[in-house]
């Protein structure tokens, strides 16, 4: 079942300019998905997350309408035809 | 000796013979698997001494654990015999695999880091390979790499052993020398005991020769080969050898191990670095979407030419470069660039023959270190952060706080201070970076704190006159010295203040806002703090109060005229709760005595209502004659001032918040302009805006 991921305007440079990007396999995990998704497009990699593997402070992640963050994080599991979307939070000034 | 039984080992077959013994094939009757067993030859231990040395020397290598390291089972010596009992390693040495012509790229950075990785492992438990070549590097089928034979190589009896192979340094025909005097590292050579970075040298011998399929030294004697390699450089690698790779190997290749990497690690995040950007440079689908660099769209460009004069303001929203030429009254304004992010940190490299304007950028995105070599009309967008904390650290970059060039006869040097507090450097022009170790190592680090603004490493201040010495200033850690280009660091605090903290004169872990330096002066120094003015002669040893007559001693900025080491310009706020310019007065403090007194710089400034803070970075000067000096506000004020401070001019407002003001003076991209720092404009010219400026100011002083 595909995975679709909704690209924010900021990264679709690395993207080659596509708002979406679907999966071809079915990864269990947002960690997963994630690790497709870099492999795809490596550039938003260090958008997304630190050198050290945690998703950026000021980015959220959501499956479906779920912020990831209250939901197991990276290892929060993906069901069949999810949407994941990568967010930047309201903040700064 | 096929058949025969060597302790429980049945030896199978021979593998190889050197100069310091035969392998062999053979079967552990114990574990019940296949070794490699060295059976070592009894010249390549003379002596009982020896013999030891060996041992020793074995079973320290035998604690090394690592992927990339054949692994010493077992040193055991049988009826005389001494044999070393290894994982028996199946594939092809890197020699043989790389033939006259080399290997592709992408295989030389897979195998380097490898081989940089096991050698980080080894020295980290202080254990020295001593005869790293490619003939002991062992690459499987599956492009594991495995380097053998470590430890092994050391000094026994007066003779340099080593793995297959023995050599003596000498004069004789070198086709009867073996490889290893090709790999060996300068210092050797010069009979200096080896250390980690001669195995540092001997790796980038084995990546040129990779990368090129041919040694970088050669002689037709050892007299010659020897020669070559303390003196001669090696020949450049170009296409398809990528910039970066040739970068990492010259490094190695530094005739000095003081210039080399210092530590494996380093050349692995290195390598790692560059294997990235050649994985991107394939993909030409990469290219094409214009990822590793960045057109602005829809922004206005600054229509820079050979003479004019530039500043560079980092803001807390963008970038914006202003032009002039020398005369420095009208401005034409280029940005923003990078719209909505922080740019806290720039700078002007023109070393080299280089027109390369830095910026770091800092958004939710991330922080990414920029340059731009066409005065801002497109900008490097790498994929890949080049700045970024090795795993082991647990840390993760959160602001570039200060780019500072290297020594003019260090044009591929940068420095990058950074938000968690580390320094960050390049030997390459910026194209890899690595975190200087010394300073992160230290043992202070986990008790420095963030200040307001974060825990950041805000500036760095090279000595001119002594390429090892250099300084850094972290908010609240306090002032570090190296004396050694970096490898040790000590606190320099005595007699600076921290006035938030119970013991007001700690060791470290003040709040230190700025320090800055002249160059005719090096073992002087000024440093803004965190309430408190100081100034020390003594390389930071003491520091000695100078805020003598100043309204506040709180503050951020600091800057030295540039020629005159006595001048120095703050630009005092009222205090750490209302940092905003006293009385509602923006006034630039100057002293002309190298702090004895102070005098208030007003003319021009608003002096009503005038609630300003200007931050650490965000005040300058230019190179001119005389002197311009240049701030910006947290307001989006910028302001000039083309006599030294006697009177200013408001340049531009309504900016966002200003975090860094720069000047550059754009020279022709010519062997001319490497050497030689930001031109002031011809005599003529400089010598009839002399006039004009002296005239003014002796008017400006009758009006006083």
């Amino acid at each position: 079942m595909p995975v679709t991921f909704h690209i924010p305007g900021a990264l679709r440079q690395f993207t080659d300019g596509r708002r979406t990007v679907q999966l071809e396999n079915s990864p269990k995990l947002v960690a997963e998905a994630l690790s497709a998704l870099y492999t795809l497009h490596p550039g938003v990699r260090d958008r997304i997350i630190t050198e050290q593997g945690q998703i950026r402070d000021h980015i959220n992640i959501f499956v479906g309408d779920e912020n990831i963050r209250y939901t197991g994080g990276l290892a929060t599991p993906i069901p069949p035809n999810s949407e994941i979307s990568i967010v930047p939070a309201v903040s700064g000034g | 000796m096929i058949g025969q039984v060597l302790g429980h080992y049945r030896v199978t077959a021979k593998i190889g013979e050197g100069g310091m013994g035969v392998v062999y094939r053979a079967f552990d009757e114990t574990l019940h698997r296949d070794v490699a067993l060295k059976v070592v030859k009894k010249d390549a231990r003379p002596d009982a001494q020896a013999n030891q040395n060996l041992l020793h020397e074995a079973r320290a290598s035998s604690s090394l654990s690592h992927p990339n390291i054949c692994t010493i089972y077992e040193v055991a010596e049988t009826e005389g015999e001494l044999y070393i009992v290894m994982e028996l390693v199946e594939g092809k040495t890197l020699r043989a695999m790389t033939g006259t012509v080399g290997l592709p790229p992408e295989s030389v950075l897979r195998y380097g880091t490898q081989i940089a990785a096991a050698l980080a492992r080894a020295h980290d438990k202080g254990i020295v390979h001593r005869d790293l070549k490619s003939a002991n590097i062992v690459v499987n089928s599956s492009g594991l790499v495995k380097v053998l034979d470590f430890g092994l190589a050391k000094r026994a009896g007066g003779a340099i052993l080593e793995g297959p192979t023995q050599s003596f340094v000498s004069t004789q025909d070198v086709s009867t020398i073996s490889g290893t005097l090709h790999y060996m590292a300068p210092e050797i050579l010069r009979g200096e005991p080896a250390d980690n970075r001669s195995d540092l040298w001997a790796l980038g011998i084995v990546l040129y020769e990779a990368a090129a399929g041919q040694l970088p030294f050669v002689g037709r004697t050892g007299f010659e080969l020897s020669s070559s390699i303390m003196r001669e450089i090696p020949k450049p690698l170009g296409p398809p050898v990528p910039p970066g790779l040739w970068a990492v190997i010259q490094r190695c290749l530094s005739k000095e191990p003081a210039d080399r990497y210092q530590r494996a690690s380093e050349i692995q995040a290195a390598l790692e670095a560059v294997q990235w950007g050649a994985v991107v440079s394939a993909n030409p689908g990469a290219d094409q979407g214009g990822v590793r660099t960045m057109v602005l769209h829809g922004v206005k460009h600054a229509r820079v030419k050979r003479g004019d004069f530039l500043l560079l303001v980092g803001t807390t929203k963008g970038a914006f470069i202003l032009r002039s030429t020398a005369q420095r009254s009208r401005w034409e304004v280029g940005g923003p660039y990078f719209h909505g992010h922080s740019v806290y940190a720039m700078a002007y490299d023109c070393r080299a023959g280089r027109r390369r304007i830095w910026a770091s950028t800092q958004n939710y995105w991330g922080t990414l270190l920029r340059f731009s070599d066409d005065f801002g009309k497109s900008w490097t967008n790498p994929q890949e952060s080049p700045i970024r904390f090795p795993s082991d650290t647990g840390v993760s970059l959160k602001n570039i706080w200060q780019i500072t060039l290297g020594r003019s006869e260090e044009p591929d040097v940068l420095y990058c201070g950074v938000e968690p507090a580390a320094l960050f450097e390049s030997r390459d022009a910026g194209e890899t970076w690595s975190l200087v170790r010394g300073l992160f190592d230290h043992p202070h680090r986990p008790r420095w704190m963030p200040g307001n603004g974060g825990l950041a490493l805000h500036t760095i201040v090279l000595d001119p006159s002594d390429n090892q010495r250099m300084y850094i200033a972290i908010s609240s850690g306090g002032v570090y010295r190296t004396n050694d280009g970096g490898q040790t660091w000590t606190a320099q605090n005595r007699g600076i203040r921290a006035m938030f903290l119970p013991n007001k004169n700690p060791e470290f872990g003040q709040c230190i806002h700025k320090i800055a330096m002249h160059p005719a002066h090096p073992e002087r120094l000024f440093l803004q703090n965190h309430w408190g003015l100081y100034r020390s002669d003594d390389y930071g040893e003491n520091w000695k109060d100078i805020a003598n007559g100043v309204p506040s001693d709180f503050g951020f900025a600091i800057v030295v005229h540039p020629r005159n080491p006595e001048w120095v310009y703050i630009i005092p706020v009222e205090s750490d709760e209302f940092r905003c310019s006293c009385d509602g007065r923006l006034r630039v403090y100057r002293t002309r005595n190298g702090g004895a007194s102070w005098e208030p710089l007003a003319r021009g400034l608003p002096q009503k209502l005038a609630y300003e803070t200007v931050l650490r970075d965000a005040l300058t000067t230019d190179s001119f004659d005389p002197a311009g000096i240049y701030f910006g506000t947290r307001s989006g004020q910028l302001f000039g001032s083309r006599d030294e401070g006697r009177t200013w001019q408001k340049i531009l407002d309504g900016l966002p918040s200003i975090a860094c003001v720069r000047t550059a003076c754009v020279v022709e991209a010519s062997s001319d302009a490497a050497a030689t720092p930001p031109q002031a404009p011809p005599m003529d010219f400089s010598r009839g805006k002399s006039r004009t400026s002296r005239s003014k100011s002796r008017q400006t002083t009758k009006r006083r």
